[in-house]
This record gives structure tokens, sequence and C-alpha cells, in this order.
């Protein structure tokens, strides 16, 4: 019964976005320009970006999602959807998970473009090898921003300045993801593959996603708890 | 006996008692800790004076955590009762917490300077790890101030039960891969320091907790005080 309703719940965010294309679009066009930024902003000409890729490709990610986990929630907020949804007898956990697993796809979305463009822009050498271990490490990383960032953005859909508050609370939470998922993609991607390095980051990613997910199961219930 | 009461004397605020206690107990363990730091204890032969911060540095470091800890309890004691008192408790942690922290990332780059000769080492998982510990409980008044009502006060609950998840987290991140430049002091094999060194650690540590609970107490009594002057103000108003 809760898998029906979870998954009636994501077809929801998915039919929206793909009716409007107004989510991802944009978020693949801005991890683009962010991608351009980072190179101008390091001021170099430099061919070989290599060393840099993991803190490149990461804080792009992270910027990124920010964006779009701070627009998930416009269509419950601009259209009463929550009101609806809140005097439905969804449990508060599956809305959470529904929504976590939106996120999760949208981001998954943008990083189909974003890792071999990555690859493409900032490294000479042998990377295509490493998109496979980075595509792990994006999965778990994924995890870990799908659910902060449900928890969070649920936090700062009823606050003031919301769209300034949800970046200033789910940035912080983000930096040990930033710090792993760049540490795993340099792991394999900055140099001769150091596997014990990247499986140290990926076991931390799936430890961040377990904390998490028992810190949001623990408090959700909370959030909506109007 | 409430602020409201017609006996006589001055009337007493809940927590006054205890906040004069732990104030005196604080103040005590602080004053003679600072001095046994400074003029007891042996000096490092390595790093002479500027090691003696060490006993503040790290104090400060576990009291910070302590308080956050306590936050976190308060958050989780909050969204199970709804009462206020919690939610104080749960604030005012925060608040030192906070402070300590702050104090923790400049008496860290104050050591940094003088032993590795520069303010800010990125490469030392300590302080960076502190650095993003300001940043998630910073980000708990910016929640705070922008919620009203019982928001507010749930918001707060469970942003301090989160923060403190993140907090091992930060602790271990920045460590997977990194080479340790921070002097390791306590190791699983015990305490690295003499033991008149750490004798005077353990009062250090001892010192900043009490200060915390002090710190604690005056806050939350100020609040009290808050409460009974404007429930005074209501009486004074409607007689």
């Amino acid at each position: 019964m809760r898998g029906r309703q979870m998954m009636a719940l994501v077809r929801k965010d998915l039919r929206l976005e793909l009716r409007t294309r107004e989510t991802i679009v944009a978020m693949v066009l801005f991890a683009i320009v962010m991608l351009a930024i980072l190179q101008f902003g390091f001021g170099t000409r430099d061919d070989d970006l290599t060393r840099f890729v993991g803190g490149l490709m990461w804080v792009t990610l992270a910027f990124t999602a920010v964006l779009g986990v701070g627009r998930s929630y416009v269509a419950e907020r601009e259209q009463r959807v929550l009101d609806g949804l809140l005097v439905s007898p969804v449990p508060r956990t599956v809305m959470l998970g529904a929504k976590a697993i939106a996120i999760f796809l949208y981001m998954t979305a943008v990083e189909v473009v974003v890792i071999p463009l990555v690859g493409i822009f900032f490294v000479k050498g042998p990377y295509w090898d490493a998109i496979g271990w980075i595509a792990i490490a994006a999965v778990l990383a994924n995890t870990c921003i799908a659910l902060s960032g449900t928890l969070f953005s649920g936090l700062a859909l009823f606050t003031r300045a919301r769209d300034l508050i949800f970046p200033v609370l789910f940035l912080p939470a983000l930096v040990p993801v930033v710090i792993a998922g760049a540490g795993a993609t340099h792991a394999v991607a900055g140099g001769p593959h150091d596997m014990s390095e990247w499986r140290g980051y990926c076991l931390f990613l799936l430890a961040y996603a377990i904390l998490f997910s028992l810190v949001c199961v623990a408090t959700y219930d909370a959030v909506f708890d109007d | 006996m409430t602020p409201s009461s017609t006996t006589d004397g001055p009337a007493r605020i809940p927590g006054q008692r205890a906040a004069v206690i732990w104030g005196t107990i604080a103040t005590i363990l602080v004053v003679a800790s600072t001095i046994g730091v400074f003029l007891i204890a042996p000096e490092d032969a390595d790093q002479g004076i500027i090691q003696r911060i060490f006993y503040f540095h790290v104090a400060i470091a576990i009291a910070s955590l302590v308080a956050f800890a306590v936050a976190c309890v308060a958050g989780i004691l909050y969204l199970r009762t709804r009462s206020e008192r919690w939610d104080d408790v749960g604030e005012a942690s925060i608040r030192i917490g906070l402070l300590f922290s702050v104090l923790v990332v400049i008496t860290g780059s104050i050591w940094a300077k003088a032993s590795w000769g520069t303010w800010w080492v990125w490469s030392d998982p300590r302080l960076v790890t502190y650095l993003i510990v300001v940043l998630v409980y910073a980000a708990y008044f910016v929640l705070r101030s922008s919620a009203e009502d019982d928001r507010k006060m749930r918001y707060s609950a469970i942003y301090a039960i989160a923060g403190f998840a993140s907090v091992p987290l930060s602790f271990y991140s920045v460590r997977v891969a990194e080479s340790f430049v921070h002097p390791v002091v306590f190791t699983s094999s015990g305490a690295n320091m003499p033991g008149t060194m750490l004798w005077w650690f353990v009062m250090s540590q001892v010192a900043m907790i009490a200060l915390f609970i002090a710190l604690l107490e005056v806050d939350l009594l100020g609040r009290r005080s808050e409460r009974a002057l404007r429930r005074l103000a209501m009486r004074l108003e409607s007689a």
C-alpha cells in the first residue's frame, strides 16, 4: 500500500516535470554554466585540470542540487498540492520517500550530462574507464543529497525568505558529501586509480545516507505537523 | 515561589539558585585551572608556552560538542513533549556551543600560527571540521529567525537533531584520506602527555563543562525572568 502511494507521488512529480520541463533543463544548463565559470575562475589556461576534476564536478553538482531541490516543492507550495497531501491518508514518511526519489532522479538526469562533460572539459589522459566508479559514487552521493535536501527544503518551505534560507541550511550539511564525492572522483580520475581511497569515500557516503535516512524518518512527521 | 507571589521579600525566579551555584562553581574552576595551566603545569619541551593554549582549545572543543549533544537531546524531548522549556534549553545550548566553536577556531588558528607559521592550514582536518560545525550551527539561528511561533520551535528542534547528526559526519569526512598534521594527544593507547599535564587538562575540561552549565543556567534564568516580567505586565494591565 505504502509502496503504491509512494510511486503515485513520484509519478506526480515526474509528470509535472515532463509537462513543464522546467527544473531538469534549468539544472543541466546551470551545471554547464557553472563548469565554464569555474574554469574562468581558476584564471588559468592550463589544458590539464585533471587534478582539480573532483572539486570542479562536485562544487557544480552541489550548487545544481541547491537549485533543483529548492524548486522541488514549488508545485506543493504554489498550487496548494501540499494541503491536499496533508489531509489525505498518506503517511509523512511516504511523502518523504517520494520527494527523495524525485530529487534523486533529477540529480541522476543532470549527472548523465555533467559527468561526461567534465571528462571532456577538464581531464587529460585515461578517464573514461573511471566513469563507472564515479557513477557509483554519484549514486551514493545523490542518495545523501536527496535525503538531506528533502528534509531541509521541507524546513525552509514555510519560512520567510525561504529561497535564501534553504541554501544556508542545505550547503553546510552538504559539505561532507562534497568532500567525499570529490575525494572519490579524484581517487579514480585524478591520476592513478586508488581504489582503497575510493572505497573509503564510498563507505562514508553510505554511512551519511544511512544516518540521514534515520534522522529524516525520525523527524519528518514533525516538519508538517500543522 | 513565583514572581507574582505576595509574600515578604524579593520574588525568586525558578532556577535562580542553580544559576548562582553553577556560576560560583564555574568561576572557581576556571580561575583554578587558569592558575594551574599557566603557573603549575610544566612547559612543553618542543612547543614552549604556546602549548598551554591546548588546555583551553581542546577543553572548549569538547565542551562545545557536549553543548550540541544537549541541544540534540533537548530537540528530541521538545518533539516528544512540545514543552517550551526544551526549546529554551536547545536554543541556549546551541548559542553557547556556537560561541565555544568560534573560540575553538580562533585558538586553533593562534596555535597554527605559532606552530606552523600560518593562521590557517586547510590540510588540518580538525580546524576544517570546526569551521564546518560553525557554519552548520550558525544556520540554526538563520532558520530560527525566519520561522514563527510553534514552527520556530519545531524547526529548531528538528535542525538541532539533524545538525548533531552532521557533526560526526563532518569529523569523519575530512579524515578519510587526510594526512594528519594536527598534534594527536589522545590516542587509542591513552593520553600522550605526562601526568601533571593530564591532571591540569582534566581540570580545564571540568571547568569548561561547568562554564557551559553555568552559562546555560544564566541564559535560562534570563528567559524565565523575561516571561515572568511579561506575565506581571499583563496582570498589571488587566488590573
